[in-house]
Protein backbone atom coordinates (compact mmCIF):
# COMPACT_ATOMS: atom_id res chain seq x y z
CA UNK A 1 0.00 0.00 0.00
CA UNK A 2 1.34 3.44 -0.95
CA UNK A 3 0.60 6.50 1.06
CA UNK A 4 2.09 9.87 1.62
CA UNK A 5 1.52 11.80 4.81
CA UNK A 6 0.52 14.89 2.84
CA UNK A 7 -1.49 14.50 -0.38
CA UNK A 8 0.45 15.29 -3.54
CA UNK A 9 -2.63 17.21 -4.65
CA UNK A 10 -1.77 19.84 -2.03
CA UNK A 11 1.45 20.60 -3.91
CA UNK A 12 0.87 22.24 -7.31
CA UNK A 13 4.20 21.18 -8.80
CA UNK A 14 3.76 17.54 -7.76
CA UNK A 15 0.12 17.49 -8.82
CA UNK A 16 1.12 18.73 -12.27
CA UNK A 17 3.90 16.13 -12.71
CA UNK A 18 2.52 12.74 -11.63
CA UNK A 19 5.58 10.85 -12.94
CA UNK A 20 8.03 12.93 -10.95
CA UNK A 21 9.75 11.36 -7.95
CA UNK A 22 11.20 14.30 -6.06
CA UNK A 23 13.81 12.94 -3.69
CA UNK A 24 15.76 16.13 -3.05
CA UNK A 25 13.75 17.66 -0.23
CA UNK A 26 16.87 18.02 1.90
CA UNK A 27 18.00 20.59 -0.66
CA UNK A 28 14.66 22.34 -0.84
CA UNK A 29 11.11 21.17 -0.27
CA UNK A 30 8.16 21.53 -2.57
CA UNK A 31 5.54 24.11 -1.56
CA UNK A 32 1.88 23.43 -0.75
CA UNK A 33 -0.82 25.64 -2.23
CA UNK A 34 -1.51 26.97 1.27
CA UNK A 35 1.93 28.59 1.30
CA UNK A 36 1.71 29.96 -2.23
CA UNK A 37 -1.77 31.33 -1.50
CA UNK A 38 -0.62 32.99 1.73
CA UNK A 39 2.14 34.84 -0.11
CA UNK A 40 -0.21 35.88 -2.88
CA UNK A 41 -2.88 36.94 -0.37
CA UNK A 42 -0.38 39.15 1.41
CA UNK A 43 0.45 41.01 -1.79
CA UNK A 44 -3.18 41.15 -2.89
CA UNK A 45 -4.78 42.22 0.39
CA UNK A 46 -2.15 43.56 2.78
CA UNK A 47 0.79 44.88 0.77
CA UNK A 48 2.30 47.80 2.62
CA UNK A 49 5.51 48.43 4.47
CA UNK A 50 5.29 47.03 8.02
CA UNK A 51 6.05 49.38 10.93
CA UNK A 52 6.06 52.54 8.85
CA UNK A 53 2.65 53.50 7.51
CA UNK A 54 0.22 55.62 9.52
CA UNK A 55 -2.71 53.93 7.81
CA UNK A 56 -4.76 50.77 8.21
CA UNK A 57 -3.16 48.81 5.38
CA UNK A 58 0.28 49.19 6.93
CA UNK A 59 -1.14 48.16 10.29
CA UNK A 60 -2.53 45.03 8.65
CA UNK A 61 0.86 44.19 7.12
CA UNK A 62 2.50 44.82 10.48
CA UNK A 63 0.04 42.51 12.25
CA UNK A 64 0.53 39.74 9.70
CA UNK A 65 4.32 40.03 10.02
CA UNK A 66 4.17 39.89 13.81
CA UNK A 67 1.66 37.04 13.77
CA UNK A 68 3.99 35.09 11.46
CA UNK A 69 6.84 35.52 13.93
CA UNK A 70 4.63 34.35 16.79
CA UNK A 71 3.48 31.29 14.83
CA UNK A 72 7.05 30.32 14.00
CA UNK A 73 8.21 30.93 17.58
CA UNK A 74 5.50 28.60 18.84
CA UNK A 75 6.52 25.94 16.30
CA UNK A 76 10.15 25.86 17.42
CA UNK A 77 9.34 26.14 21.11
CA UNK A 78 10.33 29.73 21.83
CA UNK A 79 8.23 31.48 24.46
CA UNK A 80 9.67 34.92 23.72
CA UNK A 81 8.95 35.59 20.05
CA UNK A 82 11.12 38.71 20.12
CA UNK A 83 14.05 36.28 20.20
CA UNK A 84 13.14 35.02 16.72
CA UNK A 85 15.00 37.12 14.15
CA UNK A 86 14.06 36.81 10.50
CA UNK A 87 17.01 36.25 8.17
CA UNK A 88 17.42 35.11 4.58
CA UNK A 89 18.05 31.62 5.90
CA UNK A 90 20.46 29.55 7.94
CA UNK A 91 23.51 30.89 6.15
CA UNK A 92 22.70 34.50 6.95
CA UNK A 93 21.80 33.55 10.52
CA UNK A 94 25.23 32.01 11.06
CA UNK A 95 26.94 34.98 9.46
CA UNK A 96 24.95 37.27 11.75
CA UNK A 97 26.25 35.47 14.82
CA UNK A 98 29.80 35.28 13.48
CA UNK A 99 29.86 38.99 12.60
CA UNK A 100 27.97 40.44 15.53
CA UNK A 101 28.74 38.13 18.45
CA UNK A 102 31.96 36.68 17.08
CA UNK A 103 33.89 39.83 16.30
CA UNK A 104 32.84 41.32 19.63
CA UNK A 105 33.72 38.33 21.80
CA UNK A 106 36.40 36.23 20.08
CA UNK A 107 40.08 37.10 20.13
CA UNK A 108 43.50 35.57 19.63
CA UNK A 109 44.10 32.69 22.02
CA UNK A 110 40.44 31.67 22.09
CA UNK A 111 39.23 28.45 20.53
CA UNK A 112 36.26 27.86 18.25
CA UNK A 113 34.96 24.30 17.97
CA UNK A 114 33.13 22.89 14.97
CA UNK A 115 32.44 19.32 13.88
CA UNK A 116 33.45 17.50 10.73
CA UNK A 117 29.76 16.88 10.04
CA UNK A 118 28.86 20.49 9.36
CA UNK A 119 27.31 22.04 6.29
CA UNK A 120 29.50 24.84 4.98
CA UNK A 121 27.01 27.36 6.41
CA UNK A 122 28.01 26.24 9.91
CA UNK A 123 31.69 25.72 9.13
CA UNK A 124 33.02 28.48 6.90
CA UNK A 125 31.79 31.44 9.03
CA UNK A 126 33.65 29.99 12.04
CA UNK A 127 36.72 29.09 10.03
CA UNK A 128 36.86 32.66 8.74
CA UNK A 129 36.15 34.14 12.18
CA UNK A 130 39.14 32.20 13.50
CA UNK A 131 41.33 33.50 10.68
CA UNK A 132 40.15 37.08 11.25
CA UNK A 133 40.59 37.08 15.02
CA UNK A 134 43.60 34.81 15.47
CA UNK A 135 41.51 32.28 17.36
CA UNK A 136 42.17 28.56 16.88
CA UNK A 137 39.65 26.44 14.99
CA UNK A 138 39.26 22.95 16.40
CA UNK A 139 37.38 20.23 14.54
CA UNK A 140 35.60 17.40 16.34
CA UNK A 141 35.96 14.19 14.37
CA UNK A 142 33.29 11.58 13.73
CA UNK A 143 32.60 7.97 14.58
CA UNK A 144 32.89 5.26 11.92
CA UNK A 145 29.22 5.87 11.07
CA UNK A 146 29.46 9.64 10.74
CA UNK A 147 28.03 10.63 14.07
CA UNK A 148 29.74 13.19 16.29
CA UNK A 149 32.37 11.54 18.45
CA UNK A 150 31.36 12.62 21.94
CA UNK A 151 34.61 11.35 23.46
CA UNK A 152 36.51 13.68 21.17
CA UNK A 153 34.14 16.51 21.99
CA UNK A 154 35.07 15.98 25.65
CA UNK A 155 38.74 16.20 24.76
CA UNK A 156 38.43 19.26 22.54
CA UNK A 157 36.14 21.53 24.58
CA UNK A 158 37.90 23.42 27.37
CA UNK A 159 37.87 26.71 29.22
CA UNK A 160 39.54 28.20 26.13
CA UNK A 161 36.47 27.39 24.00
CA UNK A 162 34.49 30.51 23.17
CA UNK A 163 31.99 29.02 20.73
CA UNK A 164 30.84 25.57 19.65
CA UNK A 165 29.03 25.17 16.32
CA UNK A 166 27.18 21.91 15.88
CA UNK A 167 24.51 20.62 13.55
CA UNK A 168 21.27 19.13 14.82
CA UNK A 169 20.86 16.92 11.76
CA UNK A 170 23.45 16.36 9.03
CA UNK A 171 22.30 17.38 5.57
CA UNK A 172 24.79 15.08 3.86
CA UNK A 173 24.18 11.77 5.65
CA UNK A 174 21.09 12.49 7.75
CA UNK A 175 22.72 11.77 11.10
CA UNK A 176 20.70 13.09 14.03
CA UNK A 177 23.32 14.34 16.44
CA UNK A 178 23.20 13.47 20.14
CA UNK A 179 22.54 17.13 20.87
CA UNK A 180 21.50 16.83 24.52
CA UNK A 181 24.62 14.84 25.41
CA UNK A 182 26.81 17.22 23.41
CA UNK A 183 25.34 20.26 25.17
CA UNK A 184 25.87 18.60 28.56
CA UNK A 185 29.53 17.98 27.71
CA UNK A 186 30.06 21.53 26.47
CA UNK A 187 28.36 23.14 29.47
CA UNK A 188 30.38 21.02 31.90
CA UNK A 189 33.70 22.07 30.37
CA UNK A 190 33.31 25.63 29.21
CA UNK A 191 31.35 28.85 29.16
CA UNK A 192 31.15 28.59 25.37
CA UNK A 193 28.28 29.91 23.33
CA UNK A 194 26.54 27.02 21.55
CA UNK A 195 25.30 27.59 17.98
CA UNK A 196 23.13 24.90 16.43
CA UNK A 197 22.34 24.45 12.73
CA UNK A 198 18.72 23.32 12.65
CA UNK A 199 18.17 23.58 8.88
CA UNK A 200 17.69 19.83 8.53
CA UNK A 201 16.01 19.33 11.89
CA UNK A 202 13.11 21.77 12.05
CA UNK A 203 11.43 20.37 8.91
CA UNK A 204 11.67 16.78 10.11
CA UNK A 205 11.65 16.56 13.92
CA UNK A 206 9.84 18.23 16.81
CA UNK A 207 12.14 21.04 18.02
CA UNK A 208 11.77 23.02 21.25
CA UNK A 209 14.49 25.66 21.53
CA UNK A 210 13.71 26.66 25.13
CA UNK A 211 14.41 23.10 26.32
CA UNK A 212 17.76 22.69 24.52
CA UNK A 213 19.99 24.83 26.78
CA UNK A 214 21.72 26.35 23.76
CA UNK A 215 22.38 29.95 22.76
CA UNK A 216 21.59 30.17 19.05
CA UNK A 217 19.54 28.04 16.67
CA UNK A 218 19.16 28.69 12.95
CA UNK A 219 16.92 27.25 10.24
CA UNK A 220 15.66 27.95 6.72
CA UNK A 221 12.09 28.27 5.55
CA UNK A 222 12.51 26.71 2.13
CA UNK A 223 13.35 23.29 3.55
CA UNK A 224 10.12 23.14 5.58
CA UNK A 225 7.58 23.80 2.82
CA UNK A 226 8.12 27.56 3.00
CA UNK A 227 9.44 30.00 0.43
CA UNK A 228 13.09 30.61 -0.43
CA UNK A 229 14.71 33.70 1.04
CA UNK A 230 13.34 33.51 4.58
CA UNK A 231 14.70 31.81 7.66
CA UNK A 232 15.28 32.46 11.32
CA UNK A 233 17.92 32.94 13.92
CA UNK A 234 16.66 32.13 17.40
CA UNK A 235 18.77 33.38 20.25
CA UNK A 236 18.70 33.81 23.99
CA UNK A 237 17.52 37.29 24.90
CA UNK A 238 20.39 37.99 27.27
CA UNK A 239 22.92 37.42 24.49
CA UNK A 240 20.95 39.07 21.69
CA UNK A 241 20.50 42.24 23.73
CA UNK A 242 24.26 42.59 24.23
CA UNK A 243 25.12 42.04 20.58
CA UNK A 244 25.75 44.96 18.23
CA UNK A 245 23.67 45.20 15.06
CA UNK A 246 24.62 43.06 12.08
CA UNK A 247 23.51 45.49 9.40
CA UNK A 248 22.63 49.18 9.59
CA UNK A 249 19.77 51.09 8.02
CA UNK A 250 16.08 51.67 8.37
CA UNK A 251 13.89 50.09 11.05
CA UNK A 252 16.80 48.80 13.16
CA UNK A 253 17.40 52.24 14.68
CA UNK A 254 15.72 53.95 17.61
CA UNK A 255 17.09 57.44 16.93
CA UNK A 256 19.68 58.74 14.48
CA UNK A 257 21.74 61.72 15.61
CA UNK A 258 24.21 63.37 13.29
CA UNK A 259 27.19 61.52 14.64
CA UNK A 260 25.82 58.45 16.43
CA UNK A 261 22.76 56.21 16.77
CA UNK A 262 20.72 54.26 19.25
CA UNK A 263 19.26 50.90 18.29
CA UNK A 264 15.75 49.53 18.14
CA UNK A 265 14.66 46.75 20.48
CA UNK A 266 14.69 43.03 19.67
CA UNK A 267 14.11 41.61 17.15
CA UNK A 268 14.11 44.77 15.02
CA UNK A 269 17.71 45.62 15.91
CA UNK A 270 18.74 42.73 13.63
CA UNK A 271 16.24 43.32 10.82
CA UNK A 272 17.52 46.31 8.89
CA UNK A 273 15.47 47.57 5.97
CA UNK A 274 12.04 46.62 4.70
CA UNK A 275 11.34 43.14 6.05
CA UNK A 276 10.52 40.15 3.86
CA UNK A 277 7.02 40.16 5.28
CA UNK A 278 5.31 38.22 2.48
CA UNK A 279 7.71 35.30 2.82
CA UNK A 280 7.43 35.42 6.61
CA UNK A 281 3.68 35.05 6.16
CA UNK A 282 4.33 32.19 3.72
CA UNK A 283 6.62 30.50 6.22
CA UNK A 284 3.97 30.80 8.91
CA UNK A 285 1.52 29.09 6.55
CA UNK A 286 4.06 26.30 6.07
CA UNK A 287 4.38 25.95 9.83
CA UNK A 288 0.61 25.69 10.23
CA UNK A 289 0.54 23.03 7.51
CA UNK A 290 3.19 20.99 9.35
CA UNK A 291 1.46 21.51 12.70
CA UNK A 292 -1.73 20.09 11.21
CA UNK A 293 0.20 17.01 10.06
CA UNK A 294 1.96 16.70 13.42
CA UNK A 295 5.75 16.61 13.64
CA UNK A 296 5.72 13.22 15.36
CA UNK A 297 3.82 11.88 12.35
CA UNK A 298 6.23 13.59 9.97
CA UNK A 299 9.13 11.85 11.67
CA UNK A 300 7.36 8.48 11.70
CA UNK A 301 6.45 8.75 8.01
CA UNK A 302 10.00 9.59 6.96
CA UNK A 303 11.43 6.82 9.09
CA UNK A 304 9.07 4.27 7.54
CA UNK A 305 10.10 5.29 4.01
CA UNK A 306 13.76 5.40 4.94
CA UNK A 307 13.61 1.87 6.35
CA UNK A 308 12.07 0.60 3.11
CA UNK A 309 14.57 2.46 0.95
CA UNK A 310 17.53 1.33 3.02
CA UNK A 311 16.49 -2.32 2.87
CA UNK A 312 15.93 -2.10 -0.89
CA UNK A 313 19.22 -0.45 -1.79
CA UNK A 314 21.24 -2.64 0.55
CA UNK A 315 19.96 -5.59 -1.45
CA UNK A 316 21.67 -4.19 -4.54
CA UNK A 317 25.30 -5.12 -5.23
CA UNK A 318 28.06 -2.59 -4.76
CA UNK A 319 26.17 -0.03 -2.71
CA UNK A 320 27.66 1.78 0.28
CA UNK A 321 25.25 3.64 2.56
CA UNK A 322 26.68 6.41 4.74
CA UNK A 323 25.61 7.58 8.14
CA UNK A 324 24.42 5.89 11.32
CA UNK A 325 21.64 3.32 11.62
CA UNK A 326 18.27 4.30 10.20
CA UNK A 327 16.78 5.12 13.60
CA UNK A 328 19.50 7.74 14.12
CA UNK A 329 18.92 9.40 10.74
CA UNK A 330 16.36 11.79 9.36
CA UNK A 331 14.83 10.95 5.99
CA UNK A 332 18.14 10.93 4.15
CA UNK A 333 19.74 8.08 2.22
CA UNK A 334 23.29 9.03 1.26
CA UNK A 335 25.12 6.41 -0.74
CA UNK A 336 27.66 5.45 -3.36
CA UNK A 337 27.42 2.85 -6.09
CA UNK A 338 30.63 1.04 -6.96
CA UNK A 339 32.11 2.22 -10.27
CA UNK A 340 29.31 4.73 -10.92
CA UNK A 341 29.99 8.37 -10.15
CA UNK A 342 27.15 10.15 -8.31
CA UNK A 343 26.73 12.63 -11.16
CA UNK A 344 26.31 9.81 -13.65
CA UNK A 345 23.78 8.28 -11.30
CA UNK A 346 21.85 11.53 -11.03
CA UNK A 347 21.70 11.93 -14.81
CA UNK A 348 20.39 8.40 -15.32
CA UNK A 349 17.90 8.66 -12.45
CA UNK A 350 16.65 11.95 -13.90
CA UNK A 351 15.65 10.05 -17.03
CA UNK A 352 13.48 7.86 -14.81
CA UNK A 353 11.85 10.92 -13.27
CA UNK A 354 13.83 10.51 -10.07
CA UNK A 355 15.41 13.68 -8.69
CA UNK A 356 18.32 13.07 -6.33
CA UNK A 357 21.22 15.21 -5.23
CA UNK A 358 24.71 14.28 -6.33
CA UNK A 359 27.69 16.17 -5.05
CA UNK A 360 29.50 17.15 -1.89
CA UNK A 361 26.30 18.58 -0.38
CA UNK A 362 28.18 21.68 0.80
CA UNK A 363 29.95 19.43 3.29
CA UNK A 364 33.44 19.00 1.84
CA UNK A 365 35.14 18.41 5.22
CA UNK A 366 32.83 15.41 5.66
CA UNK A 367 33.45 14.18 2.10
CA UNK A 368 37.20 14.21 2.76
CA UNK A 369 36.66 12.02 5.79
CA UNK A 370 34.49 9.64 3.77
CA UNK A 371 37.27 9.47 1.17
CA UNK A 372 34.98 10.51 -1.68
CA UNK A 373 34.47 13.67 -3.70
CA UNK A 374 30.71 13.24 -3.70
CA UNK A 375 27.83 10.98 -2.73
CA UNK A 376 24.37 10.41 -4.11
CA UNK A 377 21.59 11.50 -1.76
CA UNK A 378 17.90 10.66 -1.80
CA UNK A 379 15.80 12.50 0.76
CA UNK A 380 12.18 12.04 1.75
CA UNK A 381 9.50 14.33 3.05
CA UNK A 382 5.80 14.50 3.82
CA UNK A 383 4.69 14.08 0.19
CA UNK A 384 6.99 11.12 -0.49
CA UNK A 385 5.56 7.62 -0.69
CA UNK A 386 6.53 4.04 -1.51
CA UNK A 387 6.32 4.71 -5.25
CA UNK A 388 9.26 7.07 -4.85
CA UNK A 389 11.29 4.32 -3.20
CA UNK A 390 10.33 1.85 -5.94
CA UNK A 391 11.28 4.32 -8.69
CA UNK A 392 14.61 4.99 -6.99
CA UNK A 393 15.49 1.31 -6.84
CA UNK A 394 14.37 0.65 -10.42
CA UNK A 395 16.48 3.54 -11.68
CA UNK A 396 19.50 2.44 -9.65
CA UNK A 397 19.30 -1.00 -11.24
CA UNK A 398 19.12 0.63 -14.68
CA UNK A 399 22.18 2.73 -13.91
CA UNK A 400 24.13 -0.31 -12.80
CA UNK A 401 23.18 -2.10 -16.01
CA UNK A 402 24.46 0.77 -18.15
CA UNK A 403 27.81 0.81 -16.39
CA UNK A 404 28.09 -2.96 -16.24
CA UNK A 405 27.96 -3.32 -20.02
CA UNK A 406 30.76 -5.49 -21.37
CA UNK A 407 33.41 -3.70 -23.40
CA UNK B 1 6.36 14.65 -18.99
CA UNK B 2 9.49 13.48 -17.30
CA UNK B 3 11.55 14.46 -20.31
CA UNK B 4 10.37 18.03 -19.99
CA UNK B 5 11.86 18.14 -16.50
CA UNK B 6 15.20 16.60 -17.43
CA UNK B 7 18.15 18.74 -16.50
CA UNK B 8 18.81 20.09 -19.99
CA UNK B 9 15.18 20.57 -20.91
CA UNK B 10 15.86 18.70 -24.14
CA UNK B 11 17.44 15.50 -22.90
CA UNK B 12 15.65 12.23 -23.48
CA UNK B 13 16.13 8.53 -22.94
CA UNK B 14 17.52 8.36 -26.46
CA UNK B 15 19.97 11.17 -25.85
CA UNK B 16 21.01 9.59 -22.58
CA UNK B 17 21.77 6.39 -24.44
CA UNK B 18 23.72 8.49 -26.94
CA UNK B 19 25.74 10.03 -24.14
CA UNK B 20 26.46 6.76 -22.37
CA UNK B 21 27.44 5.02 -25.58
CA UNK B 22 29.97 2.21 -25.55
CA UNK B 23 32.71 4.39 -27.04
CA UNK B 24 32.51 6.83 -24.16
CA UNK B 25 32.18 4.17 -21.49
CA UNK B 26 35.20 2.36 -22.92
CA UNK B 27 37.30 5.47 -22.28
CA UNK B 28 35.79 5.72 -18.80
CA UNK B 29 36.62 2.11 -17.91
CA UNK B 30 40.11 2.12 -19.41
CA UNK B 31 41.20 5.72 -19.78
CA UNK B 32 44.17 6.46 -22.01
CA UNK B 33 47.20 8.30 -20.60
CA UNK B 34 45.95 8.37 -17.03
CA UNK B 35 49.36 8.62 -15.44
CA UNK B 36 51.82 10.93 -13.81
CA UNK B 37 54.37 12.62 -16.08
CA UNK B 38 57.72 13.12 -14.42
CA UNK B 39 59.13 15.28 -17.19
CA UNK B 40 56.09 17.50 -17.73
CA UNK B 41 56.90 21.04 -18.81
CA UNK B 42 53.57 22.35 -17.55
CA UNK B 43 50.51 21.19 -15.67
CA UNK B 44 47.26 22.57 -14.34
CA UNK B 45 44.41 21.37 -12.16
CA UNK B 46 40.80 22.18 -12.84
CA UNK B 47 38.17 21.56 -10.18
CA UNK B 48 34.43 21.31 -10.44
CA UNK B 49 33.10 23.09 -7.35
CA UNK B 50 29.66 21.58 -7.90
CA UNK B 51 30.75 18.02 -7.19
CA UNK B 52 34.29 18.23 -5.83
CA UNK B 53 35.88 16.42 -8.77
CA UNK B 54 39.27 17.51 -10.05
CA UNK B 55 41.41 16.69 -13.07
CA UNK B 56 45.12 17.43 -13.35
CA UNK B 57 46.49 17.68 -16.87
CA UNK B 58 50.22 17.40 -17.59
CA UNK B 59 51.90 18.31 -20.87
CA UNK B 60 55.41 18.10 -22.23
CA UNK B 61 55.94 20.68 -24.92
CA UNK B 62 59.02 20.51 -27.16
CA UNK B 63 59.30 23.61 -29.27
CA UNK B 64 55.69 24.12 -30.27
CA UNK B 65 54.66 20.45 -30.17
CA UNK B 66 52.74 18.60 -27.44
CA UNK B 67 54.94 15.53 -27.34
CA UNK B 68 53.11 14.05 -24.35
CA UNK B 69 49.76 14.69 -22.64
CA UNK B 70 48.45 12.87 -19.59
CA UNK B 71 46.01 13.33 -16.72
CA UNK B 72 45.32 12.24 -13.17
CA UNK B 73 42.55 12.93 -10.70
CA UNK B 74 39.01 11.86 -10.09
CA UNK B 75 35.91 12.51 -12.08
CA UNK B 76 32.68 11.08 -13.37
CA UNK B 77 32.49 9.01 -16.53
CA UNK B 78 32.07 12.13 -18.67
CA UNK B 79 35.08 13.93 -17.21
CA UNK B 80 37.27 10.84 -17.33
CA UNK B 81 36.32 9.91 -20.89
CA UNK B 82 36.71 13.52 -22.01
CA UNK B 83 40.21 13.63 -20.51
CA UNK B 84 41.12 10.31 -22.08
CA UNK B 85 39.95 11.37 -25.55
CA UNK B 86 41.64 14.73 -25.13
CA UNK B 87 45.05 13.17 -24.52
CA UNK B 88 44.70 11.07 -27.67
CA UNK B 89 43.51 14.00 -29.76
CA UNK B 90 46.10 16.56 -28.73
CA UNK B 91 49.34 14.61 -28.51
CA UNK B 92 51.53 15.52 -31.49
CA UNK B 93 49.61 18.74 -32.12
CA UNK B 94 50.96 22.26 -31.99
CA UNK B 95 49.99 24.41 -29.02
CA UNK B 96 47.80 26.52 -31.29
CA UNK B 97 45.99 23.50 -32.72
CA UNK B 98 45.38 22.05 -29.26
CA UNK B 99 43.89 25.32 -28.06
CA UNK B 100 41.78 25.50 -31.22
CA UNK B 101 40.52 21.99 -30.51
CA UNK B 102 39.56 22.99 -26.97
CA UNK B 103 37.65 25.91 -28.43
CA UNK B 104 35.93 23.57 -30.88
CA UNK B 105 34.80 21.31 -28.04
CA UNK B 106 33.35 24.36 -26.31
CA UNK B 107 31.47 25.38 -29.48
CA UNK B 108 30.11 21.84 -29.74
CA UNK B 109 28.84 21.88 -26.15
CA UNK B 110 27.13 25.23 -26.54
CA UNK B 111 25.51 24.16 -29.79
CA UNK B 112 27.31 26.69 -31.95
CA UNK B 113 29.08 24.09 -34.10
CA UNK B 114 28.79 20.33 -33.75
CA UNK B 115 31.84 19.42 -35.81
CA UNK B 116 34.44 17.31 -34.01
CA UNK B 117 37.27 15.02 -35.06
CA UNK B 118 36.33 11.34 -35.06
CA UNK B 119 38.25 10.63 -31.88
CA UNK B 120 36.15 13.14 -29.96
CA UNK B 121 32.80 12.24 -31.50
CA UNK B 122 31.48 10.51 -28.35
CA UNK B 123 31.53 13.89 -26.61
CA UNK B 124 28.65 15.02 -28.82
CA UNK B 125 26.35 12.94 -26.65
CA UNK B 126 26.96 15.30 -23.75
CA UNK B 127 25.60 18.35 -25.57
CA UNK B 128 21.91 17.85 -24.66
CA UNK B 129 22.80 17.59 -20.96
CA UNK B 130 23.66 21.13 -19.89
CA UNK B 131 24.17 19.98 -16.32
CA UNK B 132 27.06 17.81 -17.49
CA UNK B 133 28.87 20.29 -19.73
CA UNK B 134 31.14 21.23 -16.85
CA UNK B 135 32.21 17.60 -16.52
CA UNK B 136 33.24 17.41 -20.19
CA UNK B 137 34.93 20.82 -20.03
CA UNK B 138 37.10 20.09 -17.00
CA UNK B 139 40.13 18.48 -18.71
CA UNK B 140 40.04 20.92 -21.61
CA UNK B 141 40.04 23.85 -19.22
CA UNK B 142 43.02 22.33 -17.41
CA UNK B 143 44.81 21.79 -20.73
CA UNK B 144 44.30 25.41 -21.79
CA UNK B 145 45.54 26.61 -18.43
CA UNK B 146 48.62 24.39 -18.65
CA UNK B 147 49.38 25.62 -22.16
CA UNK B 148 49.04 29.24 -21.08
CA UNK B 149 51.76 28.96 -18.42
Amino acid sequence: MRHSLAPRSDFPLLAATPGLHYLDSAATSQKPAAVLNAIRDFYETANANPHRGAYALSAKATDLYHDARATIARFVGVADSDCVVFTRGTTEAMNLVASSWGRTNVQAGDEIVVTALEHHANFVPWQQLALQTGATLRIVELTAHQSIDLDQLRDVVSTRTKLVAITHVSNAVGAITPLAEAVHIIRARSAAVIVVDGAQAVPHLPVAFDTLDIDFYAFSGHKLLGPMGIGCLVGRRAILEKMPPYQFGGDMIEWVHDFDCTWNVLPHKFEAGTPNAADAVGLAAAVRYLEALGMDQVRAHELSLLEKAEAAVRALPGLTVYGPAVAQRSGVLSFSVADVHPHDLATILDQHGVCIRAGHHCAQPLMRRLGVSATARASFYVYSDESDVEALVTALVAAQQIFAAVD
Amino acid sequence: MTESLAMSGKASAASMAAMYQDALLAHHRAPHNRREMGDATASAVHKNPVCGDEIRVMVRVDGDELVDVSFTGRGCSIATASASMMTDATVGQSVGDAVALAEQVERMLTGADGALPDGLAPLRGVAPFAGRHGCARMPWQALREALST
